[in-house]
């Protein structure tokens, strides 16, 4: 039968759960390690929102009241560094924890131990990243990208980043083979790759994308580390290197990350939309396909962050057409999940709010991207606000819109009971409002000229940024709806019946509700559908 | 169905490709440069336009110095050099000595005429202590430099140039 190492069959785990803190630290249940990721991703996400509570603080009108400029620009970088590596990834790869041994059937994940040594490097990581704030010269300033020549100067905090981007990069490795193998190795009989549900094929292949892309992230900073210490010049252009190579390795990681942040939610909304809609989702295979395009054109646009390099005309075009030519896999998908609505009967619980809201607002991301793709108007919008908007629409909207759906979702399996929902309503409507007012005036703020990365700036952009101040402050504090509403449905929710989602039908709501500590110990004999449909389950053992 | 071998080999695959992919991003350095030797992208400067052969080839030029003080004002301004055959294209370097003779701190501030005026666009000052204001102590003496190029724009009727400085004080900036 498929083979889990070091968890079912060490005989300590066996039965029930260990108590007290040892079940954490020690942890190998793929449950209690989804568990740790998604606590941490909270933890890293208000963290994170903090310090951009702090940033818009500063940008609410012009001139200096908070933060010296220094602090400002380590407020961005470690806003973004933390946000990208700390919230929404480790989030990503929490729910894969989570439910993805139910979905496809395995009784855990494949390499147990190893998923415990993936958790616990983050919170070191974090920790570096946070002391790096107190350290001589403060925390890194260089924004997340990291860019030489800033990144090859500057004092400790910078190596503390170096050093955290490294701990992380091993911990998304780790994570990431186990999810590939664990997808391969361990789905039960009947549960083929063509039936697999979209959330399972979008995490093997955010996995894939992680595999190959972490480690030059890794190989990049590692370069930033030798020039600052060890003498080399990789990008010093005094001593024969160049600094333009820094942003071509660096985009090389990049632009696939920011695919990290999105096949995941793109695999969330695709389980959650059906559900709701009642209706098997449109195009299964077309979806398939779409994912393991986008993730293969992903190697192959990241100049298009790179316009204003001095790029010859040839090659601004091939980045151009190349970076457009992704909007048609993405379109694909847009199609499909509205498709999937289509003449649905549909509810508007929180999840489905969620993914709609998702839906929308991911789409206004993706056409500023395709504005952003045409070289001759990126040449007038790069590092202006508009990017930032941009890149807001899809990963607030986006990756974190997704994350809330999932959870939602997934809420009533994991703890056996119902949140809130005329808070999770209101914590969506509340969101949604106040994170187009934070995050719609950017746009004009960027076709306006307005830089990013700045503590001042113009008289004239004063309006616009007191709007968005204020939505961000607002948005921030509706989070805490969230919050509560977790805490207190967890301690005193209503029970949750066996099946919360009339339209769910796949393989994890086969299985009791909440789900059992060691679900599959005997792998189940399925008939699957599309995506994960489960026709019949025969067998699968829990205890 | 998979066994605990299977999970090892593709774990060890999987790692494999982690560090093939690490090496790749060093790779990434070489690479980059052959392609744009290979393809001439990086290539600032091509074959053909070599630099010239003398940098210097311009029209000669005389230069006169100056500098005027409005009455009543506490400065001693004095170039130097009186004059200077250059020519365009050129670095020049001449020394200002600015005295301030009052027995207060004294602000001030130096702004350049070029006669004739149609010459001035074609003096691109590099350094000089115009650009921004001085402060003096009492009875204190400094030498600045003024370092420019006459570029080979200059109309070929103008043979000959004045720069002078007038300095004001900037009386509500005392201290
Ligand atoms: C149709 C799809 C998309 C297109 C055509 C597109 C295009 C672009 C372009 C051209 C830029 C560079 C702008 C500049 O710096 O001047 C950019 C920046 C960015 N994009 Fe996208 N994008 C798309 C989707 C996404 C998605 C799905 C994400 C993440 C989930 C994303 C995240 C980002 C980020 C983070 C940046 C800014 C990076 C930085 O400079 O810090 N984009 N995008
Ligand atoms: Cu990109």
């Amino acid at each position: 039968m498929a083979t889990v190492e070091d968890s079912a069959h060490l005989p300590h785990d066996a039965h029930g759960k260990p108590g007290g803190w040892a079940r954490w630290v020690y942890a190998t249940n793929h449950k209690d390690i989804g568990t740790l990721y998604l606590w941490f991703a909270f933890a890293m996400f208000i963290s994170g929102g903090v310090m951009a509570l702090a940033i818009r603080a500063e940008l609410f009108m012009p001139g200096l009241q908070f933060w010296q400029p220094e602090l400002f620009n380590q407020l961005t970088t470690l806003h973004g560094l933390v946000m990208v590596f700390g919230a929404i990834m480790p989030a990503f790869t929490g729910l894969a924890n989570w439910m993805l041994p139910l979905m496809i059937g395995a009784p855990d994940m494949a390499f147990a131990r190893m998923n415990n040594w993936s958790f616990w490097l983050l919170p070191p990581a974090a920790l570096l990243l946070m002391l790096s704030f107190w350290v001589p010269g403060g925390a890194a300033a260089a924004g997340w990208t990291l860019y030489a020549p800033l990144s090859t100067q500057g004092g400790m905090g910078m190596d503390l980043t170096i050093f955290a981007i490294h701990i992380l990069g091993v911990s998304s490795v780790m994570g990431a083979i186990n999810i590939v193998v664990t997808v391969l190795n361990l789905r039960a009989p009947g549960m083929g790759l063509m039936q697999m549900p979209m959330f399972a094929w979008a995490s093997l292949i955010t996995a894939y994308l992680i595999i190959a892309v972490m480690p030059v992230l890794a190989g990049v900073v590692t370069m930033v580390l030798t020039d600052r210490h060890f003498g080399t010049h990789f990008f010093n252009a005094a001593g024969g290197g160049d600094p333009v190579m820094y942003q071509h390795i660096f985009w090389f990681f990049g632009h696939p990350e920011v695919y990290i942040m999105a096949l995941p939610a793109f695999g969330i909304v695709s389980q959650v939309i059906p559900t709701f809609a009642r209706k098997p989702l449109f195009g299964y295979a077309s979806m398939v396909y779409a994912t393991a395009s986008i993730a293969i054109l992903s190697f192959m646009v990241w100049a298009h962050h790179m316009f204003t390099t001095g790029m010859p005309a040839t090659a601004q075009l091939f980045f151009m057409y190349a970076t457009m030519l992704i909007a048609v896999p993405t379109g694909v998908k847009v199609f499909n999940w509205v498709a999937t609505m289509w003449e649905g009967s549909m509810t508007f619980e929180t999840p489905m709010l969620f993914a709609i809201g998702f839906v929308m607002l991911f789409t206004i991301g993706g056409l500023s991207g395709v504005i952003l793709s045409v070289a001759a108007v990126d040449v007038q919008l790069q590092d202006s606000y508009y990017v930032v908007a941009h890149f807001h629409y899809v990963l607030v909207a986006g990756a974190l819109f997704s994350l809330f759906a999932a959870v939602y979702y997934w809420f009533p399996k994991m703890t056996g009971k119902m949140y809130s929902e005329g808070l999770g309503k209101l914590h969506f409507w509340w969101s949604l409002l106040w994170f187009n007012v934070t995050f719609f005036p950017m746009h004009f703020l960027g076709l306006a000229g307005m830089p990013r990365r700045i503590p001042d700036y113009a008289l004239q952009f004063t309006d616009f940024n007191a709007i968005s101040s204020v939505g961000a402050m607002m948005f921030g504090l509706g989070q805490l709806i969230f919050f509560y509403n977790m805490v207190r449905s967890i301690r005193h929710g209503k029970e949750a019946p066996q099946l919360p989602w009339e339209g769910a039908n796949t393989l994890e709501w086969k299985i009791p509700t909440p789900a059992p500590y060691h679900s599959f110990v005997e792998a189940p004999e399925l008939k699957a559908g599309d995506n994960g449909v489960i026709l019949s389950m025969q067998g699968g053992e829990h205890h | 169905m998979a066994s605990r071998t299977d999970n090892r080999i593709l774990l060890r695959k999987f790692l494999l490709i982690a560090l093939l992919m690490f090496g790749f991003a060093w790779a990434l350095v070489p690479l980059y440069r052959v392609i744009c030797e290979v393809t001439g992208i990086n290539q600032l400067v091509k074959a053909g336009d070599a630099p010239e052969e003398n940098p210097v080839a311009g029209v000669p030029v005389t230069l006169d110095f100056d500098a005027t003080v409005q009455p009543g004002l506490p400065w001693q301004v004095v170039p130097l050099v009186r004059r200077v055959e250059g020519r365009t294209g050129e670095f020049i370097r001449v020394d200002y000595e600015i005295t301030n003779r009052s027995d207060r701190r004294v602000i001030g501030q130096a702004v350049p005429r070029y006669l004739p005026a149609a010459a001035g666009p074609h003096v691109q000052k590099l350094d000089c202590f115009c650009f921004k204001e001085q402060a003096f102590e009492p009875g204190e003496t400094r030498r600045f430099p003024v370092v420019f190029v006459v570029d080979k724009a200059l109309p070929s009727e103008i043979g000959r140039i004045t720069l002078a400085y007038s300095v004001f004080s900037l009386p509500g900036r005392e201290p």
